[in-house]
């Protein structure tokens, strides 16, 4: 009865609190700037210089973050519209055409959830760091909401800023966490990074200043414009190089190995979970969307190099001898999908892309921060070194078997779903020719012969077999401890829950990607249009832009 | 009353709901858990029991000639793509899964004393309900799609339970090995599915039949593409029920602990594949050629692993190239064009092989008694003999299943195989030829086990020859050995009772399907039941029969007077004067070491290539350019310190870059036609 009644008298309150809080509240500006406003309260905290209070404040911070991006999915977001839902916008500085302009359709919203949730595991995967844990964690929440940003920024100046302001945290955590090379890696990665989001700059700079006037970068703006094809294939091949760094696509890679090869756990799970995301997603959101002439020019490009991922990563990660960097050439292989599922020009390929990245977000994640626990443990990462750790570490030998499964697509999980979706989708466009489909599956299908053998000898040689002497002689293999088990549990709910049911993922991202696919279609069918008058007039007039239809750039 | 069917869908979901509270419990409270061993089997073995009551509810209503039941959710949907899935209950799979639920039964009863002293008692009883459930998801999966699932899945458990004990080295490399070699099989069957789903719009079975039946008429899919995607689908049954050159992994899996052996080697899940052929029957049997090469690579695969057979020294082993020589005799089976009688030969063989694994794990658990927990040893014939009288009920019961498999009436075999065989001479006379040779040898190789393992006297005890087999393995004595010296005895009760359970139906089972009045071709397809009867004659049945009974006999006395009268030494009258063949034999046909040199040192290889290229090419060009531009400390600091500047000379050179570009292009703005 109590209860009864307090509920009573709770409700309207709540009631009135939630719908204040609808659609109108603004969600994703709180989300950003959120844990930034919470790192910067970090000094503040007192602490004991080892991180036992800093990091109960960091998690609240990560936690909150999240229930403020679950609140904006739940009260303000309408997965069946396919445009832009929660829009703010504030103008900054008019003049130069930027403005505060966030807003979320099926391509950001899910990746705006990975990013919270997988920030609020690594978080609590962070417990133990006691090396300067003040500016770890303020490193780790202001990562947070520049990532969100990222996702969630609807101009592209403003999306050049949010993907510089992440690098330099990740830098930070690198070179100062790192292992023994983390200078080195660093670097590179602030190179490449940097180097390559140079084109990012220019390219928007040309597309804010497209047809004079004052510049304006707001994607709404920027759809709406009538690039001609040869600019957008120019500015496509600058973001192509921009984002194929991020994603990674080979031969751009080789920041990522040494990256994530020094980085700590939990900058490892920031790493694989969410910033190889943004390469996808950027790509989506503005090759894809906003140059779709130069889309339909690339695409088989895109497919092309998404199998050479596929298959040159897989190897490489069956030679390596290194389990960090073996699990982060698997991550690039993982990628392959993505880029095929870009330019597959069907919505089930397009929509399997989008559930590839958030599907390796969760599984990659949970590699890398297993991959952590184990080095806590072993103190080495070169698998000749370890051997028959299992029958020490059980449940550790669980979970790992648990996650190398999801990651070699076994069905049931959501990688499973994801490389599905991109196969058949991929198979059954209509877009390309049949011999390219036939051979393009018929490689990318080779990974899944390579996929399981390098993962499985992996496993084979952490935890089968006779125990280590050395190894044992001087470590303490003690099994999970309950954080381990929990941050694992909670990423393999949703891998397992995606795998059993897909749409509860698909559904929330269904219209727009059908919307973008749409659109890139027409842009196809102009195209093509635009070929065959020039094939009809060819005899007078030799093509001065020679379009290669899609169906001819093959190999 | 409701109808049975409507509730199927439990008859695979309750063991995985058994398996993944026990599972979760491993994981959660790993200690207590495997305290529990008594509630544990007992609510798994309920889990799997329910099942077992159902699926004969289901065989029962599908026997009184109810309609088949199918149901369908929305999987998964984008663009106009929808991919339903549910279950589907009809007269082939009531027949599965009353066998797979009635062996898992067994299995796990068996399991109980089999595994009594094992650590790991829970996790095996988790891990077998959690492939009792994939393999009967398998069954009731109305489209190819799902069935990939959990074909999948029950690959996965294979890995599992073949890598159970996996501080053994050789079960490390067995269960990757049978893994890795399934998924080369479903590269071809996911090509298969994709190709067809294209082709067709289709996953489900009659839909795909149809559907590219149409396809080909209208001439929108010529016939090659449609031959090539039936034998790409084809391989993941040639990987799963270890047809030749997939058959590889088979024998290393017996790595596995026996139970395993007898459920998934031997009676389900290897079965799988044919169980999926006899599935696409309506889409086979409109390409004869496709028929031919199912035929020719189960012809293969039974004479090959029928003639492996005739030299292995373990016991396990040997029965296991006997698993691969009767798959090899059902996919001629569904190769000539009579899935019932592949079907047929399934289910005896389900039953009659599940029980000699199961005997070879009571002889094998005897043995350990003696020679230690060592598999070299415990496993080995030569060092048996003589267990008859110390085991009598393991002694019969292994009795009855060589007869059975021997093809001698009216036990089970003899009515399959004859079948098949009958099958076979009218549509390929050269591979009925074969498959009447492998009869031969197939009685030969059983009664060969049985008389070294039982009869003569026991050479257990030999210490010399322990030590000679032990070096041959190229492993150590143990000191362990010495305390090892009990006595042989008979198993326990719940070893002993499945095996009298499955010796029944191993006796009886052949009956149901005798060919002038065959009540299993009368349940899946009630029209070929008649004309079977209607044609039949006891003219082309006797021939035949008594051909195979001959053969079969004469295995069996060259097996007598060579293993139990020593009469004949066949050491001296064959392996001597024919070295290269017994050597190819014994040697397994050199498969083994073609695949290690060819794709397991290639691929290392190969891998190592490209890694090779990727730190020195690839990596190297990066680096060589860090040191030629920014390498120095000069470039670092460029970039460390001076990065606004720098980041502003680089946009001034990319604006004026884009408008000589525009310069030189024309001018962008208008659409270029």
């Amino acid at each position: 009865m109590l209860i009864l009644a307090l509920n009573e008298a709770v409700n309207p309150v709540f009631g009135m609190v939630t719908e204040q809080m609808g659609a109108n509240f603004p969600w994703l500006s709180f989300s950003i700037l959120f844990p930034i406003v919470g790192s910067l309260l970090v000094p503040f905290i007192p602490d004991d210089g080892e991180g036992k209070q800093v990091r109960w404040y960091a998690l609240a911070i990560a936690l909150v973050t999240f229930l403020i991006t679950i609140g904006a999915y739940l009260k303000g977001y309408d997965p069946s519209q396919e445009g832009l839902q929660l829009s703010e916008r504030v103008d900054w500085l008019p003049d130069l055409g930027l403005a505060w302009a966030v807003g979320a359709d099926g391509l950001s919203m899910p990746l705006i959830l990975l990013t919270s949730f997988i920030t609020a595991l690594a978080v609590l995967a962070a417990w133990p760091v006691s090396y300067k844990p003040k500016l770890f964690f303020f490193l780790l929440l202001a990562m947070d909401g520049g990532q969100i940003a990222v996702f969630a920024v609807q101009d592209m100046l403003l999306f050049f800023l949010a993907w510089e302001l992440e690098l330099l945290p990740v830098y930070l955590l690198l070179a100062i966490w790192g292992g023994k090379k983390r200078q080195y890696a660093a670097t590179k990665f602030i190179i490449y990074t940097a180097g390559s989001s140079l084109f990012i700059l220019v390219v928007a700079l040309a597309m804010g200043f497209f047809g004079g006037g004052i510049p304006n970068f707001e994607f709404t703006h920027l759809a709406q414009q009538n690039f001609g094809t040869s600019f957008q294939v120019l500015c496509y091949t600058g973001l192509l190089i921009a984002f194929g760094v991020k994603l990674p696509i080979v031969p751009l890679h080789t920041w990522l190995p040494d990256a994530h090869g020094e980085a700590t756990a939990p900058v490892h799970m920031l790493l694989a979970g969410i910033l190889l995301k943004m390469g996808g997603y950027a790509l989506l959101r503005f090759n894809a969307q906003l140059l779709p002439e130069a889309h339909a020019q690339f695409a088989p490009l895109l497919i092309v190099l998404g199998v050479v991922n596929i298959i040159y990563a897989a190897l490489t990660s069956f030679a390596q001898r290194n389990l960090k960097r073996k699990i982060a050439y698997s991550s690039i292989s993982h990628m392959g999908f993505v880029l095929i599922g870009i330019g597959s020009f069907s919505a089930l390929g397009t929509s399997g892309a989008m559930l590839q990245m958030i599907s390796h977000g969760l599984i990659g994640a949970s590699l890398f921060f297993l991959v952590g626990a184990t080095y806590d443990r072993t103190h080495t990462l070169q698998l000749d070194e370890m051997g028959g750790v299992g029958q020490k570490m059980k449940i550790m030998f669980a979970l790992w078997t648990v996650c190398s499964l999801a990651s070699l697509a076994l069905p049931g999980m959501s990688g499973f779903v994801s490389e599905l979706m991109v196969f058949v989708g991929f198979v059954t466009d209509e877009a390309y020719t049949l011999p390219f489909r036939i051979v393009i599956a018929g490689l990318a299908a080779v990974g899944v012969i390579l996929t399981p053998i390098y993962l499985l000898s992996m496993l084979r040689e952490i935890f089968f077999g006779q125990e280590n002497d050395e190894l044992v002689s001087h470590t303490n293999l003690e099994d999970a401890e309950p954080r381990e088990i929990y941050i694992i549990s909670s990423l393999l709910v949703p891998i397992i829950g995606i795998g059993l049911y897909p749409r509860i993922m698909t559904d929330s991202y269904r219209a727009s990607i059908e919307a973008l696919v749409e659109r890139d279609l027409l842009a196809m069918e102009r195209l093509n249009r635009i070929e065959i008058a020039s094939t009809k007039t060819s005899k007078f007039l030799p093509g001065i832009i020679p379009t290669p239809v899609i169906e001819k750039t093959v190999f | 009353m409701p109808s049975v069917s409507e509730i199927a869908w439990l008859i695979p979901v309750l063991p995985l709901i058994g398996a993944v509270l026990t599972g979760l419990g491993l994981i959660g409270f790993n200690r207590e858990i495997n305290q529990l061993r008594k509630p544990v089997a007992i609510t798994l073995l309920s889990c799997i029991g329910i099942s077992t009551v159902l699926s004969y509810a289901v065989l029962l209503e599908q026997l009184s000639g109810s309609p088949p039941v199918e149901h369908l959710f929305v999987w998964a949907s984008a663009g106009n793509f929808v991919l339903p899935m549910g279950y589907v209950v009809d007269p082939l799979g009531a027949v599965m899964l009353s066998l797979v639920t009635s062996i898992a039964l067994l299995v796990m009863i068996y399991s109980h004393g089999y595994m009594a002293h094992d650590k790991g008692y829970v996790r095996f009883f988790t891990y077998l309900a959690l492939f009792s459930s994939s393999m009967l998801g398998l069954i009731v999966s109305p489209n190819l799609l799902e069935i990939y699932v959990f074909w999948e899945l029950v690959g996965m458990c294979s890995y599992l339970l073949v890598g159970f004990w996996y501080d053994r080295e050789g079960a490390a490399h067995a269960a990757q090995k049978a893994f890795v070699v399934n998924r080369v099989g479903d590269f071809g069957l996911l090509l298969g599915i994709l190709g067809l789903f294209w082709a067709t719009q289709s996953f489900d079975f009659e839909g795909i039949a149809n559907g590219l039946s149409n396809s080909i008429a209208e001439g929108s899919v010529p016939t090659w593409a449609a031959l090539t995607l039936c034998l790409l689908v084809f391989m993941g049954p040639m990987a799963k029920s270890a047809q030749f050159p997939l058959h590889v992994w088979l024998p290393d899996a017996m790595e596995g602990p026996t139970p395993i052996s007898a459920l998934i080697h031997a009676a389900t899940m290897v079965a799988a594949g044919v169980f999926l052929v006899a599935r696409l029957e309506p889409l086979y049997s409109q390409f004869p050629i496709v028929g031919l090469v199912i035929a020719i690579v189960g012809t293969i695969t039974c004479f090959l692993g029928a003639s492996i057979a005739l030299t292995q020294m373990d016991l396990k082993k040997g029965l296991a190239y006997s698993t691969v020589s009767q798959l090899g005799y059902m996919m001629l089976a569904m190769g000539c064009g009579a899935p019932i009688a592949g079907m047929f030969h399934l289910v005896t063989h389900a039953c009659f092989k599940a029980m000699l694994f199961l005997g070879s794990g009571s002889v094998i658990h005897a043995m350990e008694d003696v020679v230690g927990h060592e598999p070299v040893l415990a496993q080995d014939m030569r060092l048996m003999g003589g267990l008859r009288k110390k085991m009598p009920i393991t002694a019969i019961t292994f009795l009855i299943g060589c007869i059975a498999i021997s093809g001698i009436p009216p036990l089970a075999g003899f009515w399959s195989k004859d079948e098949i065989l009958g099958q076979a001479f009218n549509s390929f006379p050269l591979l009925w030829f074969v498959g009447f040779l492998t009869a031969g040898m197939t009685a030969f190789y059983m009664f060969r086990l049985y008389f070294l393992t039982f009869e003569g006297d026991f050479r257990g005890e030999d210490s010399e020859l322990q030590n000679e087999l032990l070096t041959a393995a190229g492993k150590v004595l143990e000191e362990e050995h010495q305390n090892h010296s009990g006595d042989l005895h008979e198993s326990p009760w719940s070893m002993s009772y499945p095996l009298i359970v499955l010796a029944i139906p191993s006796i009886l089972i052949g009956l149901i399907g005798v060919p002038w009045n065959s009540q299993f071709a009368a349940l899946l397809s009630p029209q070929e039941a008649l004309e079977m009867a209607e044609n039949f004659s006891w003219k082309e049945f006797l021939p035949l029969a008594l051909a195979s009974v001959s053969i079969s006999s004469l295995g069996i006395g060259i097996a007598f007077s060579a293993y139990y009268l020593k009469r004949l030494d066949l050491g001296k009258v064959f392996a001597e004067r024919f070295k290269p063949i017994n050597n190819f034999l014994s040697n397994k046909w050199y498969l083994d070491d073609i695949n290690e040199k060819l794709f397991v040192k290639g691929s290392r290889k190969l891998a190592r290539e490209v890694l090779e290229v990727d730190a020195k090419v690839v990596d190297g060009v990066v680096n060589l350019t860090g040191l030629l531009t920014l390498g120095s400390g000069e470039g670092l600091k460029y970039f460390e310190t001076g990065r606004a500047q720098f980041y502003a000379l680089i946009v001034f050179g990319g604006v004026i870059a884009l408008v000589a570009l525009f310069g030189v292009l024309g001018t962008p703005t208008l659409p270029p036609v």
